[in-house]
């Protein structure tokens, strides 16, 4: 701290996050304007304070937290099984020539497929219940993860495969010895994305189906017309987001601690 | 080995999944798992009926706006966001904040807004693509190289020209990943919002189909979304193949999704 | 190894050679379907604890060549021996050294330089100090913790002959180790390979296209033409030893070789046809 240029740098981070709090204020100030000005009536569009006030009240209820529970389960099994899927498949096709030319073709059919639209497909196979929803999760997130990993896995420089072959590393071995280490900045950029699409899978499968869970408190409210109870499930999706990206950014850190930065 | 023709291996793969549904129809024996005859024989029917290619092309009509509007709005501010740090700065973390909220979810608050109509379901699209499209113009831009630029400032460009005929060429490959993000996000937006909002489109369509146990029919239709994505895939890839051939190859699959 | 042993007579390879290749080709298939020969006909026998350099233009093959040697790329026809058994893949007695390090950017210059001992089961605390052993005797004490990408590229270079030294491998392939490096690195990374070869004679490949640095390292010096790669010359370079670099510029043998061996490079180096892949 005491270090000058350390201090520049700070007081310009500062100044960084500073301007990146104008916008965001100047949207709720524009919002309270709105209320305020009487522009909109409450029933369709509270004030940013009710809606704090009830965003606090709620995320100490548990009958809140047993939905955003529900929700939260549901996104960890569905991105936990794309992740070992993704990363299971991406790496066994780069190691075999034959998974790959199986991998690939079928990569390129689904991907560009809207997955929302199978929802019906895993709701008239899997039913109404959770199993639907979390293959849904899986079938979206697993194809960033997918992509990324084979991406990553084809630009393993191929020296750090025969270096540790030369050592007496077996070529099993030395999948998840190097291949498997070497891709990880690739797998977790994919997994970062995964993740996010997680979130916003599963909020969306609960809207459309469900009896609990973040999405069908919007959709209650919905129904209900109580407008400040629709804001509060998407500001807590919108900070389970953040708070999970959070956690895969620190998690990224460390696990990166050896490799250049990126751009 | 010889090699196979580009368009074999998909074909393959698709045949592939159509016996994969074959066989767990005929083994698991559902009712929610019709025969793949029995669906491609609803296909025709669907096609031919003028109700669902109304909703269809309302569908895509709205896709369509959606796309051009969000591209009018968020290529100037991420290639702003990518010469500039201070808008940067300015814009960073309210992307970063809109961007795990599914925005198909905030078509019950829009719709309490504006109505149930076009205005409400596009606008939900415009959000959706834009951030992919911000996204990578910013990154695109951020990526230009300083001594292009300067090289092209010694040649007498202004700033302004500067960023027509250097930065956004140069920033093209990248910006192309994010509209290709775009367009399978905008048909997701779009299928999503209907499902929720259910009064029109290829979404609505789907589930009410599944509301009334017309399995075959569900099944034909997402044949038919699948098949949109891929379609446009295929097509969006060959025109940048064209617009940027001097970028290489694609930087492989787009990770679009949501 | 050790039983293959056999004293060297001075200036030709032993009859017993550690590394025997003979009619070795190799071939690559272009991107539209054509063959490029990379290799033709090649015959060499290296003898234990011999220091010998192929020389030749860039797209030439002889990274190719090491990388047969080493057991990381096929031959397309002929067959490599070392030791008397034949090559089949890589392995502990032959460990290589790259010119872009290839250190395992996780790991820190500790953990690279214990990799091959913790590969073949040595236990972790054992690893550790013999690792710490060597990476002191690559001058890099104090950098144990460090990861790759915080060293200079000369330091890099070390932490990868250290790793590779790790586990003792009879004959080093070194793959234009220095080329990445600048002029004074490299001249420092000369000397003491030179002095850590001359205390534990291991054999040594080296492929190199700077005609000084095989001369200045080599007892035998492999010139190779491009397209396709083949032995133009094999050059006794019968210069004393220890060599002392200073004293080596001066000398009119050294002089020699490296003009002559420069005219065989220059010779080679002609318009080619084709191209390169």
């Amino acid at each position: 701290m005491s270090d000058p240029r350390e201090r520049i740098r700070v007081s310009a981070r500062l100044r960084e996050g500073a301007l990146g709090l104008l916008p965001i204020l100047g949207l709720v100030g524009i919002w309270q304007a709105v209320v305020s000005l009487g522009l909109a009536p409450p029933a369709l569009l509270p004030a940013p304070g009710t809606v704090l006030a009830r965003c606090l009240a709620q995320f100490a209820n548990p009958e809140f937290l047993g939905h955003a529970g529900a929700t939260l389960s549901r996104l960890a099994v569905g991105f936990l099984a794309a992740l070992v899927l993704g990363v299971g498949i991406g790496i066994l096709a780069a190691a075999s020539p034959g998974v790959l030319a199986v991998v690939r073709p079928l990569v390129r059919v689904l991907a560009p497929v809207p997955k929302v639209a199978l929802y019906p497909a895993f709701i008239l196979t899997l039913g109404f219940a959770d199993a639907s929803k979390i293959a849904l999760v899986v079938a979206d997130a697993v194809f960033p993860i997918l992509l990324a990993t084979l991406q990553g896995a084809a630009m393993v420089e191929p020296k750090l495969v025969w270096a540790a072959r030369a050592a007496g590393t077996s070529p099993r071995a030395a999948l998840l010895r190097v291949v498997l280490p070497a891709t990880l900045p690739s797998i977790l950029t994919g997994a970062r994305i995964g993740l996010v699409v997680s979130c916003i899978v599963v909020f969306l499968a609960e809207m459309i189906t469900s009896t609990d869970g973040l999405g069908y408190l919007l959709v209650r409210a919905a129904r209900s017309f109580q407008t400040v109870d629709m804001f509060v499930p998407l500001i807590a999706i919108s900070g389970l987001g953040l708070l999970l990206n959070g956690a895969l950014g620190l998690a990224r850190g460390r696990l990166l601690r050896g490799f250049p930065e990126e751009g | 080995m010889r090699r196979l023709p580009a368009g074999l291996p998909p074909l393959l793969a698709l045949a592939g999944l159509l016996a994969a549904w074959e066989v767990a129809s005929r083994f698991l024996a559902l009712d929610g798992l019709p025969s793949v005859p029995a669906t491609l024989a609803a296909l025709p029917d669907l096609v031919a009926d003028p109700d669902f290619a109304r909703n269809l092309l309302a569908s895509l009509r709205r896709m369509a706006t959606g796309f051009c509007l969000a591209l009018a709005l968020a290529l100037p501010a991420g290639l702003a966001m990518g010469r500039s740090r201070t808008v940067a700065a300015l814009l960073n973390p309210l992307t970063m904040m809109v961007y795990p909220v599914p925005k198909a979810a905030l078509m019950p608050l829009i719709m309490l807004w504006l109505g149930v109509g076009d205005l409400a379901k596009t606008l939900v699209i415009v959000l959706g693509v834009s951030l992919p499209v911000l996204y990578h113009a910013y990154q695109g831009a951020r990526a230009v190289e300083e001594k292009m630029l300067w090289s092209a400032a010694a040649m007498g460009l202004s700033g302004p020209a500067r960023a027509a005929r250097v930065v956004l060429p140069a920033a093209l490959p990248e910006i192309l990943v994010g509209c290709r993000t775009g367009i399978v996000l905008a048909l997701i937006t779009m299928a999503t919002s209907e499902m929720i909002a259910r009064q029109s489109g290829i979404g609505a369509v789907l589930f009410n189909a599944l509301d009334l146990a017309q399995y075959e029919t569900v099944y034909a239709i997402i044949l038919v979304i699948g098949a949109l994505g891929v379609g446009l895939d295929v097509l969006f890839e060959g025109a940048r193949a064209r617009l940027v051939g001097w970028a290489g190859p694609p930087p492989a699959l787009a990770p679009a999704s949501a | 190894m050790s039983a293959l042993a056999v004293p060297r007579a001075a200036g030709a390879p032993a009859a017993a050679p550690q590394i025997a290749i003979e009619g070795l080709s190799k071939a690559f298939r272009r991107r539209d379907g054509t063959l490029h020969a990379a290799l033709s006909e090649i015959a060499l026998d290296v003898a234990e604890g011999e220091f010998v350099s192929i020389l030749g233009p860039s797209g030439c093959g002889k990274s190719t060549l090491l990388y047969i040697v080493g057991g990381f790329v096929a031959p397309s026809a002929g067959a490599v021996r070392v030791g008397g058994a034949p090559v089949t893949g890589p392995g502990p007695d032959r460990g290589p050294v790259f010119q872009e390090f290839a250190l395992f950017p996780w790991k820190t210059v500790l953990g690279n330089v214990a990799y091959g001992l913790r590969a073949q089961g040595v236990p972790r605390r054992e690893a550790e100090a013999r690792a710490r052993a060597l990476v002191a005797q690559v001058g890099l004490s104090g950098f144990e913790a460090f990861y790759p990408k915080e060293l200079s590229g000369g330091m890099k270079q070390r932490v990868a002959l250290a790793r590779t030294l790790a586990y003792d491998p009879a004959i080093l392939l070194m793959d234009e180790p220095f080329g990445a490096l600048d002029a004074h690195t490299r001249t420092r990374l000369q000397n003491d390979l030179l002095a850590l070869w001359e205390r534990d004679r291991k054999t040594v490949l080296f492929v190199t296209h700077g005609v000084d640095e095989a001369v200045f390292l080599s007892d035998r010096v492999v010139v190779m033409t491009r397209s396709p790669g083949r032995i133009r010359a094999v050059v006794d370079i019968d210069l004393p030893r220890p060599r002392h670099r200073a004293e080596l510029l001066l000398n009119p043998r050294y002089q020699r070789h490296v003009i002559a061996l420069e005219g065989m490079l220059e010779d080679g180096d002609g318009p080619r046809p084709g191209g390169r892949p």
